[in-house]
């Protein structure tokens, strides 16, 4: 084939969205010790498609031809690290019956997804420390790298290669199994797992990466492996509440931008855009977590988009009941993120005064010190009580902070504001 | 218009930090640049070592090629079209290898 002949872009996300389910095959096959290679075996593959799809063009089952490098990949280096007394023949066997299947197979695609579920449970096991868990999941089923995980985090690179190292280390010593947890451990491992995928979701809705606002693929994912959780034997009212929440901040992400990428606030949005569908997925799934007693952090935040999903207009959010549900949330988290966004609904019940002193303490917090977020508020606040050059310099100061592109001119133009009059403008939260 | 060709020198190592995300966008751009109006043809060259001929008193010796002495192999080429050196050179600058820490080597054909 001549370059010529070749489609002209490749499937969204192909990669990403691959390398989750290759990293998990491979490593079903090989055994959890064996999950770098498994992650080399991946990379390979894509470098693969990197150096000869430009010259040949993108082959026919673009999915199926990685899978198939990296198989041979993975043969050519179990054949060539044999070590005495190991099964290879035996496994260079399997390997090779499986790099014959092909994805897209109703078959293939069960097990895949069965693999992906084991994955996740094996990433997330109570031996692995908790941030490691994270960073681990990330890394293998939603198929970030060290970098990127470094800035979901806010921390920098080596903190999260050092997880990593960590989390594989346990794998290996403990011989932590690679399947679904056993009936007397699945709410703890079940735990693990949600808050895995609700801090990717986070990841994604918040953007801090780079100019692209809306990671809407990155939300996706966590949405396709909550689901994929939901329709699984653990599929309980904890995990609807967090399906059901994603959906509905999900729905927002069309109206969140106008066309040249800036910031739209949830107040000023266009609710006509906002994603219908996704908003039928989630009250589909919050209408599943009323069953029991339990009410865990994911029914409150689920509580609370739903609220916002139900208001027509701006005017009919029901403040009152979000901020009631924000102090819920803070009775079962003493998350200081959770304690700025209530700033927010109290502002709206209550005042920026109420508002600015109640995010005050906040600013000790070491976690918030660089995000730009407090300083944003607190800037909005204080332009809203008719003190435009204290604001100005919060703006200032947030602008300093890490944060998208969308967000730097968002913030631009809050400092702007500041230098003309002290109006005050609603603000919060896209 | 000359014809030029570009050597493109490979250092895999480049690549190995990388995302899937980032491979397919980087993928995404080699593949818009080979599509070009001014290329004129391109091929990969297998990734394996390659063989080395050499004649040294009136004797001819083949060696694997130098596929682990160096960082860099060259891993393909493509043929363009460009009105003189600096034109090549110009388009050439806008290959995304360079980006990603690869190296191109821009010859004119001889006579074109």
């Amino acid at each position: 084939m001549t370059p010529s002949e070749a489609p002209e872009v490749l499937l969204e996300h192909l990669f990403r969205r691959q390398s989750g389910r290759m990293v998990a095959h491979f490593t079903r096959l090989l055994g959890p010790a064996r999950l770098d290679l498994a992650e080399e075996a991946v990379q390979d593959a894509m470098l693969r498609a990197l150096q000869t799809w430009p010259y040949r063009g993108v082959p026919p089952n673009a999915a199926a031809w990685l899978f198939r490098v990296a198989h041979n990949v993975v043969i050519d280096a179990v054949r060539r690290n044999q070590r005495v007394g190991e099964k290879t023949d035996a496994l260079v066997a399997e390997l090779s019956r499986a790099g014959t299947q092909t994805p897209g197979d109703p078959d293939i695609e069960e097990q895949l997804r069965d693999d992906e579920l084991s994955m996740i449970f094996m990433c997330c096991h109570p031996e692995i420390p908790r941030d490691a868990r994270v960073a681990l999941s990330l890394k293998t089923v939603g198929g970030f790298n060290v970098r990127e995980i470094a800035r979901a985090f806010l921390v920098d690179d080596a903190a999260i290669a050092q997880r990593l190292v960590r989390a594989k280390r346990q794998i290996r010593d403990q011989k932590l199994p690679f399947e679904m947890p056993c009936a007397g451990e699945t709410q703890a491992r079940l735990q693990a797992v949600l808050s895995v995928i609700y801090f990717m979701f986070n990841e994604g809705y918040a953007a801090h990466e780079g100019d692209e606002l809306i990671r809407r693929d990155l939300c996706q994912e966590a949405l396709r492996l909550g689901r994929l959780v939901a329709a699984s034997s653990l599929g309980q009212p904890m995990v609807h509440a967090l399906v059901a929440l994603m959906a509905f901040q999900g729905a927002r992400s069309p109206a969140r931008v106008d066309e040249a990428g800036d910031l739209i606030l949830l107040e000023d949005q266009d609710r006509s855009r906002w994603d219908h569908t996704m908003i039928a997925l989630g009250f589909h799934h919050f209408d599943r977590t009323i069953a029991g007693d339990e009410v865990s952090e994911y029914h409150v935040q689920a509580a609370i988009a739903a609220t916002h999903a139900r208001a027509a207009e701006s005017r009919l959010i029901d403040w009152p009941l979000i901020l009631q549900l924000y102090d819920q949330l803070l009775g079962i988290t003493d998350s200081p993120v959770i304690a700025l966004n209530r700033s927010v609904a109290l502002s709206k019940v209550h005042g920026a005064e109420q508002a600015l002193a109640a995010i005050e303490p906040l600013r000790a917090n070491p976690k918030l010190r660089d995000y730009y977020l407090l300083l944003a508020l607190r800037g909005h606040f204080l332009l809203e009580l008719g003190r435009p050059a204290e604001a100005a310099g919060n703006f200032k100061a947030a602008l300093e902070c890490r944060c998208s592109e969308p967000e730097r001119r968002f913030l631009g133009r809050k400092l702007a504001q500041c230098a003309l009059n002290p109006a005050s403008e609603n603000c919060e939260t896209y | 218009m000359s014809q030029f060709m570009l050597l493109l020198y490979d250092d895999p190592t480049n690549f190995a930090r990388m995302s899937p995300e980032e491979m397919q966008k980087a993928t995404e751009k080699y593949m818009a640049w080979s599509k070009m109006p001014f290329t004129r043809d391109g091929k990969r060259l297998a990734g394996d070592a390659g063989r080395v001929l050499r004649g040294a008193n009136g004797r001819a010796t083949a060696t694997d090629g130098p596929y682990s002495e160096t960082k860099e192999v060259l891993g393909g080429y493509y043929t363009i079209e460009a009105a003189n050196y600096d034109e090549a050179v110009k388009i050439s600058l806008g290959h995304p290898h360079l980006e990603f820490g690869g190296t191109i080597e821009v010859r004119q054909v001889y006579g074109s």
